[in-house]
């Protein structure tokens, strides 16, 4: 699904983000991407996103090369791809209705339609309730539910997310990453950089951890390495 | 369809609608965000007014201009077709003799009119169309000689027509010069042209400003949204849906500053339209302000609307593009 190959990013003024980076998250897979501040998670997930193309190396997702897409395809790529904000990057002035229907609206449904996706996304993340309340009232926790609700509306075959449990306390964080989990079960591949190590070590997911830029581990044994690459 | 991933549908085409339903749905679509673009306007309604007002005045005065040139085109035309033939009479001829000949040359075929200006009258008529009043008054002797005019019937009215009756009626021992009044019609038309010239010019350099003040309302309108950008071009949203609500502000103002444009120049007509008719009554000539009519209002709307789009586009084209999640 995710498959980097040799990918080094170096930033205008020289600073190294990644270093040849390889790795692959195959399609139904969740994995988890680990590392301290400045190790190059959200750079890697941006690399994904082409919201930042790769110095050298290629990215390739589903087989398809991100440097062979042009700048006006980027959108139509977006919409493949959920993405989660440890800042929400919800419009504040905007119901939660408004807010979570709004890629639907950009790929031009019917009314009918986004009124039923809205309505069973809300309900995936528990706030069918709150549909007509602006993200503002919301708790951190119910904000970040609603992001969810929002990248999964279309239902995207992959889902990313960048420290969506960032600012929630561990109780919260549970309840956020059983969601991905629900959402992997039906069949979305999900990608998390976080950096709360202690969540991670709760369960039983592949993990990625990056240093300074490097991929120190990939999360899987030797023989399980043998056996992909 | 996904690029990614084949077979994944996206938008219209999972909803089981009809080619009918799609465009429906397009129009709608495009109504909705020009209403949503026109209450963006009414939010900020200060701010959209002085934009409006500023497009709306830019364009009253070349408009204004246009139609008063224009207007000045038609009277001249209706002159020419009437050429009148001055003929200036010898000092020596008295009053009787005079009226004698006008009398001869009021049973010519060619001619539809003629009337006798004694030299009196020709006095008082300089004095109220010159100005000078009072100044004539020191003259001792009147300087002024009798006048015949002769006004051609229509088919003798065209130019090489009335220049043969002239030289007809240069035969009158009694006529010292005649003048047809040709000369000074092409120097006004002369004139009408670098009017129209100046008008042209002031236009297309008010019109430039107006694009550049759009652009630079529709500038500080998408940075005002500059979150709202990021969010929707995170989500998949093309430039174009970006641009679009933009642009449909660009039209609007575009619309509202034509119809204050529209508004002002029959108002200024309707002004000056008083002081013209006197002014134009001097000359027996019947003046009335023709022009803003039905077809004048849609080419000042229509050019409005694309200045205003103009603007947003130049506007959007650049800035949108720059925005870009980081």
């Amino acid at each position: 699904m995710i498959k980097f190959e040799q990918v080094s990013k170096t930033y205008p003024g020289g600073q190294n983000a990644l270093s040849k980076v390889s790795f692959h998250v195959e399609q139904g897979e969740m994995a988890f991407l680990t590392g301290h501040s400045g190790a190059g998670k959200s750079t890697l997930l941006k690399l994904i996103s082409i919201m930042e193309r790769p110095t050298v190396g290629d990215v390739l997702i589903n087989g398809h090369n991100l440097n062979n897409i042009t700048r006006k395809q980027i959108a139509y790529i977006r919409r493949d791809i959920g993405m989660i904000f440890q800042s929400h990057q919800l419009l504040m002035d905007k119901s939660v209705f408004d807010n979570v229907s709004l890629p639907l609206v950009i790929e031009g449904h019917t009314r009918k339609t986004i009124a039923k996706r809205v309505d069973a996304a809300l309900e995936m993340v528990g706030l069918k309730d709150k549909a007509r309340n602006l993200p503002i009232t919301l708790s951190g926790g119910e904000q970040q539910r609603v992001g969810i609700a929002r990248a999964v509306v279309n239902r995207p075959p992959l889902l990313l997310a960048d420290e969506p449990t960032g600012n929630l306390d561990p109780k919260l964080s549970m309840e956020i990453i059983r969601l991905f989990e629900d959402f992997n079960q039906a069949g979305v591949s999900v990608f998390i950089a976080t950096h709360d190590l202690g969540l991670i070590a709760r369960m039983k997911y592949r993990t990625l951890t990056l240093k300074n830029g490097r991929m120190i581990t990939d999360g899987l044994s030797q023989a399980e390495e043998d056996l992909l690459l | 369809m996904s690029i990614l991933f084949k077979g994944r549908k996206q938008g219209a085409s999972i909803d089981k609608v009809g080619p009918f339903q799609r465009l429906v749905m397009f129009f709608t679509d495009h109504l909705r965000q020009a209403v949503n673009s026109l209450g963006e306007l009414y939010r900020t309604p200060f701010a959209s007014l002085m934009t409006v007002g500023v497009l709306g005045f830019s364009l009253t005065l070349p408009g204004t201009l246009y139609i008063l040139v224009k207007n000045t085109e038609q009277i001249s035309e209706q002159w020419q077709q009437a050429s009148e033939i001055s003929l200036f009479l010898n000092d020596s001829v008295s009053e009787a003799n005079a009226q004698q000949l006008v009398t001869r040359l009021s049973v010519w075929d060619e001619i539809a009119s003629v009337t006798y200006i004694s030299p009196e009258e020709a006095l008082e008529e300089f004095k109220a169309l010159s100005g000078l009043g009072d100044a004539i008054e020191y003259l001792n002797e009147n300087p002024l000689p009798a006048v015949v005019l002769v006004v051609p019937t229509s088919k003798h009215a065209t130019p090489t027509a009335a220049a043969i009756l002239l030289d007809k009626l240069r035969q009158e021992r009694e006529v010292e010069m005649g003048k047809l009044d040709i000369e000074w019609l092409e120097r006004l038309y002369a004139l009408l042209d670098i009017a129209k010239e100046l008008v042209f010019l002031l236009a297309v350099l008010l019109f430039f400003a107006v694009v550049l003040i759009i652009g630079n309302t529709i500038r500080l309108n998408i940075l005002n949204r500059r979150d709202e950008i990021l969010v929707m071009k995170l989500v998949g949203a093309t430039d174009a849906f970006i641009q679009r609500p933009f642009l449909y502000t660009g039209f609007w103002f575009g619309l509202l500053g034509g119809v204050i444009a529209w508004v002002t120049v029959s108002a200024i007509l309707w002004w000056i339209g008083w002081s013209l008719e006197d002014f134009m009554a001097l000359y027996q000539v019947k003046f009335d302000i023709t022009g803003l009519d039905a077809k004048a209002l849609g080419i000042m709307l229509l050019l409005s609307i694309g200045l205003g789009l103009l603007g947003s586009m130049l506007s959007v084209k650049r800035h949108v593009k720059e925005i870009e999640p980081e």
